[in-house]
């Protein structure tokens, strides 16, 4: 069959019309939605083709992270964590609780007791996220510190037991990053295969970016408006511990958050630590324990540890980079 | 007069392409300058839309929370907050603002500041872990 010049001219605009139409298509949704939530900011991300779909799973992933935050949250009366922390006796927990509780005391126990969840008395003690936080004396950290570590909590199943009475359970260097993950679950169950949760910087990505792999800024530890790095990365979860997230300074010394279990004092080898790992429960606790150990130790650490990754920016601002790291990170 | 007289020779199949370029010209035109430029700055209070001004407006504005007053400041295209009454500062610490997305939040005062409206570049990054 063959087509004249004004009929082949036709087809031609015929297809001209529909690229354009094509090019007009807005492709995928996306519903992004932020909330105060476990102490800052959650962000939810989602694409799909189906824009209600996604407002509900976004929803009920907020949701699933509200109910984390009540179960493990040490300020509030009702949660499972300072039921635990009252009783003298076993207690039991929730499932998610036990998980959490389990996978914390597995790092702890593989950290040598650098991730600790038992620093309950100690947190208070220093106030860190208090109006007026104090630096406590040799004498009140030492007992703060007594009963504490890897060994203070048998986990039977749901059956926790504190080998002291008075210990103090602080799941703030884990429960952030299972609230992500479950956030994610929920997002998973409604289909969704391309979406991101940001609590505060502790991220877990699911999927690509529509194609191209998520970029991820890695704040820079002394600089709060440059980026030390850029990561490229999808279907991961990666959280950063830094010294600069909640602090005072007294007499020119900064105070920060995350406790050396051996001292009782803020940890002092690093400036910040991002850790890669499969779930934001993992990278939350590795990025604690990672930063409490020190870039060397830190990141034989997270070498040894299956599908993690860690960028450690130690002390004097120096750079150390897993091996996995080095064809993803591109640098400003 | 030669327009007429182009008018004139022309076939219907002419007029036809004419039209169709005419019409394509215009869309990409339209879906060029139709993107918004202006970014907004919007701020949240128990999920609530409290406070919403554009971004390239000077002005200081002043939001109440639970525990008093936080002063956020628009200024050169950038919003960020200059005085707050919670304790450890967090909300001033976290700088400025001024891409589509971006967030600053004064958890114990409980404001959420964020940027909204068209970007004018694709940015560095997606998220920032911090």
């Amino acid at each position: 069959m063959s087509l004249t010049r004004s009929q082949a001219i036709l087809l031609l605009l015929g297809l001209l019309v529909l690229s354009l139409l094509q090019a007009c298509d807005r492709g995928p949704q996306r519903v992004s939605r932020s909330r105060l939530l476990m102490g800052t900011v959650v962000e939810i991300t989602a694409f799909g083709d189906q824009q209600k779909v996604l407002e509900t799973a976004v929803s009920e992933a907020f949701e699933a992270m509200e109910r984390v935050d009540g179960l493990m949250s040490a300020n509030r009366p009702d949660s499972d964590v300072s039921r635990l922390n009252a009783a003298s006796g076993a207690f039991e927990v929730t499932a998610e609780t036990a998980d959490v509780l389990a996978l914390g005391q597995h790092v702890a126990v593989v950290s040598g007791g650098a991730f600790d969840m038992t620093l309950g008395r100690l947190k208070k003690l220093w106030g860190i996220e208090d109006a007026n936080p104090r630096i406590p004396s040799a004498a009140d950290m030492s007992a703060a510190l007594v009963g504490i570590g890897p060994q203070a909590l048998k986990i039977e199943g749901l059956r926790i037991r504190k080998q002291t009475p008075t210990l103090q359970v602080d799941l703030g260097g884990i429960a952030k990053g299972f609230a992500i993950d479950q956030a994610i679950e929920v997002l998973r169950r409604f289909g969704v295969t391309h979406a991101s949760v940001n609590a505060g910087g502790d991220i877990r990505l699911l999927g690509d970016h529509q194609g191209r792999p998520w970029r991820i800024g890695i704040q820079h530890p002394r600089n709060p408006q440059a980026l030390l790095a850029t990561l490229e990365l999808d279907q991961v979860a990666v959280v950063t511990s830094g010294d600069y997230e909640r602090f005072f300074e007294r007499d020119g010394v900064r105070y920060h958050h995350l406790f050396d279990p051996h001292t009782g004092r803020p940890a002092a080898l690093c400036q910040s630590v991002t850790v890669v790992a499969a779930s934001a429960t993992e990278a939350d606790a590795l990025a604690t324990a990672a930063f409490v150990l020190g870039p060397e130790a830190g990141l034989r650490f997270i070498e040894a540890w299956p599908q993690a990754e860690a960028l450690l920016v130690a002390a004097d601002g120096s750079l150390v980079l897993s091996a996995g790291l080095k064809d993803r990170v591109r640098w400003p | 007069m030669a327009v007429t007289a182009v008018l004139r020779r022309m076939t219907w199949l002419d007029r036809v392409i004419v039209m169709a370029l005419l019409l394509v010209t215009g869309g990409s035109f339209a879906m060029i300058t139709g993107t918004p430029r202006g970014a907004r700055v919007v701020v949240q209070q128990q999920g609530r839309v409290v406070f919403s001004a554009p971004l390239n407006v000077d002005r200081t504005v002043t939001l109440s929370g639970p525990l008093g007053e936080t002063l956020l400041e628009i200024r050169d295209g950038h919003a960020c907050i200059i005085s707050s009454p919670c304790p450890h500062k967090v909300c001033i610490g976290m700088g400025q603002i001024a891409r589509k997305g971006e967030l600053l939040a004064c958890v114990p005062n409980d404001l959420l500041v964020s940027i909204e409206g068209q970007q004018q570049k694709e940015p560095s990054h997606d998220l920032l872990s911090r």
